[in-house]
């Protein structure tokens, strides 16, 4: 994949560039604030923009900022906002702009490499990668939240999954049961909470997502 | 110059207190260092009082140009309030600076009732005519809010005035303002009399004692009188004398009328002056801490953390090779494993440096130990000067230790020293830090740069900070603190 760094800490951006490289993917700029990201992504097109929410000059939401104009100017790029911090007020902005080959992902989640370039490979193939922490906040915030409530805790864990943007298959992987059994708890969330069914991730990610209301 | 102000902190001084007499013995006088103070001060203080005058009397044309004109005239006290302390001693605490007053538009039926409450509580009001309301001035919003409260009044809606006129309605009345016009208005005759005094008796007196030698050259006037021998030429020597004796305390005389003017003119009058200069000192000392924090949070975010994090990357591919299929390649890991060892031991230098930054292990064990680390560990040498018998409270250590950091800093980044010297010193109720350097001088506090912030923080508890850095240095900055915050 060709890919576009902005991070303005100088050992975040090598480190990126280290284990991406490793992974046979291809950097086509590193960059160190919002403005240079966008010509960046303009002139290379990448697969994938890695995008800090804090950068320079006034190290709030710069990079926010930029990634929601990417993705309006270039809907073909992925974007993997990369934090220090979740917001939710944050991840409610991204996703007002659609679900589809978007990522917001603690920084953290790079030490468990497989899992951070598995998010990448996600987001370039247009679906979504939430950060549990983001998902578990919207949830939070959602105005349905008593409905939420309703469910199972089995059933809380398959859309936080669902919702991280993560396919049937994954889910059965991180909560140690069979495909069919997760696909019977979507099944069951589906109904309680009304939503019509449907079967590619992305789809049920903008579903869940466009329930809880962001 | 001098910055900051707030309660008169007791001062070290080496002049002498205005109500002591110039000298002792009396006739000591022309040679006392009080007496060549007031001179200077005489001498200095009347181009001050013609511009204070020539600028304050056209702008007394109109209500607009009175407030355009109080934020020059509260420099003009400053500046005077400044000479006073420099160069006589006299310590006068700066009143509060001129502030824009919104007054409030409350819409209620009650207008009658609420302006009758508000005036109870010292404000102004005026009660609208065609339309029910009432218009307060000098009370917030808060408190017309529980006036009406209790007495049972229901607010339709309160409005602040525009900028505009908050701003001149806060500048025209303000009594500081009409308090330092009024001190020019007087200083102005009173400078004119220090001049003359100055000039007969110090000019004067020089001229007669030394009479007979102008006589003999024949370069003098005698009003009328006809000298003829040498004679009654030495005569009027002691007249002389007499003068240089009589000038400085008839200059002390009008020095005393000036200094009491100033204490009654340009200092902050009443309780709620003070109350209005301790509500600036804790807005600068609620806003700094909002900033410091803020400025941890930034240290920790861009150093610390942004270093884990690439730590965790280097480990998180380092075993990924490890538990990897096929060959392990033992460079690659051991080279990802020293690189992550050196980001830990960066992070952990970081992590010391900000946990230092936000309190000094070393503070705990007294101000003199804390300094003596901090100048060991400044970019240039520091010759360490303490003498702290007691030990003041420890916000106020604290702060003296931030504010020593922080201009030794400053001597090490922008003066061009070679050579600092860091006193402190502490007696009963005062704390004096000093950094002197031989650098290159010109140091100002500027709104916004570090000095004037240092200023505003040391203003908080009460203290002051005192900058002396001629162009070409040395520059001396005084901090002092009182020993309890």
């Amino acid at each position: 994949m060709r890919i576009v760094i902005a991070e303005d800490a100088a050992v975040i951006r090598a480190g990126l560039a280290e284990i991406l490289t490793d992974r046979g993917h291809e950097i086509v700029a590193a960059v160190g604030d919002a403005e240079a990201l966008k010509d960046a992504v303009a002139a290379d097109q990448p697969d994938v923009a890695i995008v800090d929410v804090r950068m320079p000059p006034s190290h709030t939401d710069e990079g926010l900022r930029a990634a929601i104009a990417i993705r309006r100017d270039h809907p073909g790029v992925g974007i993997l906002v990369f934090s220090q911090y979740i917001e939710t007020r944050y991840a409610a902005d991204l996703l007002a702009t659609g679900s589809g080959g978007l990522g917001y992902l603690l920084k953290d989640r790079v030490a468990d490499v497989a899992e951070f370039t598995d998010a990448i490979s996600r987001i370039a193939a247009g679906g979504t990668a939430l950060d549990p922490e983001v998902v578990s906040g919207l949830l939070n915030a959602s105005r349905h939240a008593s409905i939420l409530g309703t469910l199972t805790a089995r059933e809380q864990d398959v859309l936080a999954l669902m919702a991280e943007g993560r396919s049937n298959s994954a889910i059965a992987d991180r909560i140690f049961v069979s495909e069919r059994a997760v696909e019977k708890h979507i099944s069951n969330i589906f109904t309680r909470l009304n939503l019509p069914p449907s079967d590619s991730d992305h789809r049920r990610v903008l579903a869940v997502l466009a329930y809880l209301g962001t | 110059m001098t910055i900051a102000d707030g309660r008169p902190a007791a001062t070290m001084n080496d002049n002498q207190n205005m109500t002591e007499p110039p000298a002792s013995p009396a006739w000591g006088a022309p040679f006392a260092k009080r007496s060549w103070a007031e001179l200077r001060y005489a001498l200095v203080t009347l181009p001050l009082a013609i511009a204070a005058v020539a600028f304050i009397v056209p702008m007394l044309y109109n209500g607009i140009l009175w407030a355009a004109s109080a934020d020059g005239v509260w420099k003009l006290g400053a500046a005077s309030r400044f000479l006073a302390r420099k160069l006589l001693g006299e310590d006068v605490p700066a009143p509060p600076r001129p502030r824009s007053v919104a007054s409030y538009k409350v819409r209620t039926k009650d207008g009658a009732r609420l302006a009758k409450a508000a005036q109870e509580a010292g404000g102004k009001t005026r009660v609208w005519e065609g339309q029910p309301g009432v218009t307060v001035r000098r009370l917030p919003p808060a408190r017309i809010a529980e006036l009406a409260a209790a007495a049972g009044i229901t607010i339709d809606g309160m409005q602040p005035s525009s900028a505009f006129l908050s701003w001149t309605g806060g500048r025209t009345t303000d009594p500081v303002t009409w308090r330092a016009r009024a001190y020019f208005g007087l200083k102005l005759p009173l400078a004119v009399v220090g001049l003359v005094v100055a000039a007969v008796c110090w000019l004067g007196g020089l001229y007669y004692l030394t009479f007979p030698a102008w006589w003999s050259l024949g370069l003098h006037n005698t009003l009328g009188f006809h000298i003829t021998t040498i004679g009654v030429a030495f005569s009027l020597c002691p007249v002389g004398a007499a003068l240089l004796v009589t000038g400085p305390w008839l200059l002390h005389g009008v020095t005393n009328v000036d200094c009491w003017l100033i204490r009654g003119l340009l200092g902050p009058s009443s309780p709620a002056e003070r109350i209005r200069a301790l509500e600036e000192s804790r807005a600068i000392a609620v806003d700094d801490a909002a900033a410091r924090l803020r400025g941890i949070e930034r240290d920790l975010h861009d150093g610390a953390q942004a270093q884990l994090v690439a730590l965790s990357m280097k480990l998180g591919l380092a075993r990924d090779k490890l538990t990897g299929d096929g060959q392990v390649d033992l460079g690659r890991v051991t080279g990802l494993v020293e690189d992550a060892h050196r980001g830990l031991l960066e992070a952990i230098i970081d992590l010391r440096t900000l946990a230092r930054g936000i309190h000094p292990p070393v503070l705990d064990q007294g101000l003199a130990d804390a300094l003596g680390t901090l100048a060991t560990r400044s970019a240039i040498p520091v010759e360490l000067v303490t003498n702290i018998p007691e030990r003041p409270s420890d916000a106020i250590e604290t702060m003296a230790y931030f504010s020593a950091a922080e201009l030794l800093t400053n001597v090490a980044k922008h003066s061009g020293a070679r050579h600092a010297t860091l006193e402190a010193v502490h007696v009963p109720g005062l704390l004096r830090i000093r950094v002197t350097d031989d650098g290159l001088g010109g140091a100002r506090a500027v709104p916004g740069g570090g000095l004037c912030g240092l200023a505003d923080r040391v203003r908080a508890v009460d203290g002051r900070v005192d900058i002396e850095s001629p162009r070409g240095g040395p520059t001396t900055v005084t901090v002092e603190l009182p020993s309890r915050a």
